[in-house]
């Protein structure tokens, strides 16, 4: 089934189909930090003046929907995979911060190679804090390959 | 003067080098290159300004692009505004035929790259669809080839009588420098690589690992 992606791209893009709120705690700063190989005290002692999250924290977080209600699945056969996350970190993310995520189709994108045809689906999540500051930007790549015509 | 003329930086959609960290890389490990070409996917750069890191690592870092046609993944050499009005980099379809008639028409060359790779390699759709006229030299080393795709690609070029160039089609550091391209003559700009690639004096090689020239 041949896919259209730009005009994918034009439907589905640039609206917020999800908003999350996610209290952020010492214990699983802490805890996020070790499971990542961390260990400046910075990162995993709660008491250390300068505690903040490790910088890929936010990727730990998901919303309540993957995709907006209704978004195409451009494959009978399979569901995708996760082809990867880029972080951008705006403002340190600390115990007691109160993160709301919003989510929204960022971009939708297609390329090729030795497995044939591939769609890029880039799910941002933008994290702020209970100041309203951008704390970060997750950019989340979903690889779907559509069926073969 | 050796120059690898198949490179992707964080420009590209799944690159991971940043072009300074090439060039660190190149100069501390002492990679006979005298300099390379950044060719991001379905686009062309015509933004960034390389001439600092050009002086400060002595290195030649010229621009082109990678467009995807209807037979595989093609390196485009000598990009102009003529050509970016011509063809749309960013479609995953272009027909190869518009490509070599608008790059010689705009004074540029259409390298078909990864020749022997399944799906996205030239010699792939030759085996489906026959031969196109005005291909007149491919990729025929790769960095990123698998197993197999290089020999290949060496086989068919001399069967269709294409020259051959080297790239190493790296997205991270330590990729670049495994195949390159050998030119007889200095080059200078993307216009001087067009002139040379045409006058056909060069070999694609691999690994190169004496001193830069």
């Amino acid at each position: 089934m041949p896919v259209d992606v730009a005009e994918l791209k034009r439907s589905w893009t640039g609206f917020e189909f999800d908003r999350v709120e996610f209290p952020v705690t010492a214990e699983e700063l802490a805890a996020f930090a070790r499971a990542v190989g961390e260990s400046a005290p910075w990162f995993v002692d709660p008491g250390h003046p300068e505690f903040r999250a490790v910088p890929n924290f936010t990727t730990k977080y998901h919303g309540r929907r993957m995709w907006p209600p209704d978004f195409p699945r451009l494959s009978k056969h399979s569901v995708g995979f996760d082809a990867g996350k880029r972080v951008e970190v705006h403002a340190p993310i600390r115990a007691g911060d109160v993160l709301t995520a919003r989510s929204q189709i960022h971009d939708i994108y297609e390329k090729t190679g030795r497995s044939g045809s591939m769609v890029f689906i880039v799910h941002r999540m933008e994290f702020s804090n209970q100041r309203g500051e951008l704390a970060a930007v997750v950019d989340w790549r979903f690889l779907q390959q559509p069926d073969p015509d | 003067m050796i120059l690898d003329l198949h490179n992707h930086s964080i420009r590209s959609d799944d690159g991971k080098a940043r072009v300074e960290n090439y060039c660190q890389w190149i100069r501390r490990r002492g990679l006979a290159l005298d300099g390379f070409v950044l060719s991001e996917h379905r686009q062309f750069d015509g933004e960034s300004d390389y001439r600092p890191l050009e002086d400060e690592f002595g290195l030649l870092i010229l621009k082109a692009s990678e467009v995807e046609t209807d037979y595989g993944h093609v390196l485009v050499f000598g990009v102009n505004e003529d050509l970016l009005a011509a063809l749309d980099f960013a479609r995953v379809d272009l027909p190869l035929a518009d490509v070599l008639r608008e790059t010689e028409r705009c004074g540029a060359l259409a390298v078909p790259c990864h020749p022997g790779r399944p799906n996205v390699g030239l010699f792939a759709h030759y085996a489906a669809r026959g031969p196109l006229p005005g291909v007149t030299l491919v990729e025929t080393l790769n960095g990123g080839s698998r197993g197999g795709e290089n020999e290949l690609a060496g086989r068919e070029a001399e069967r269709y009588g294409y020259r051959g160039v080297g790239g190493s089609d790296a997205h991270i550091v330590s990729h670049i420098g495994r195949c390159a391209t050998r030119f007889e003559a200095p080059i200078r700009s993307a216009e001087g690589l067009v002139a040379a690639l045409r006058a056909g004096r060069y070999e694609a090689i691999a690994c190169p690992s004496t001193s830069p020239s």
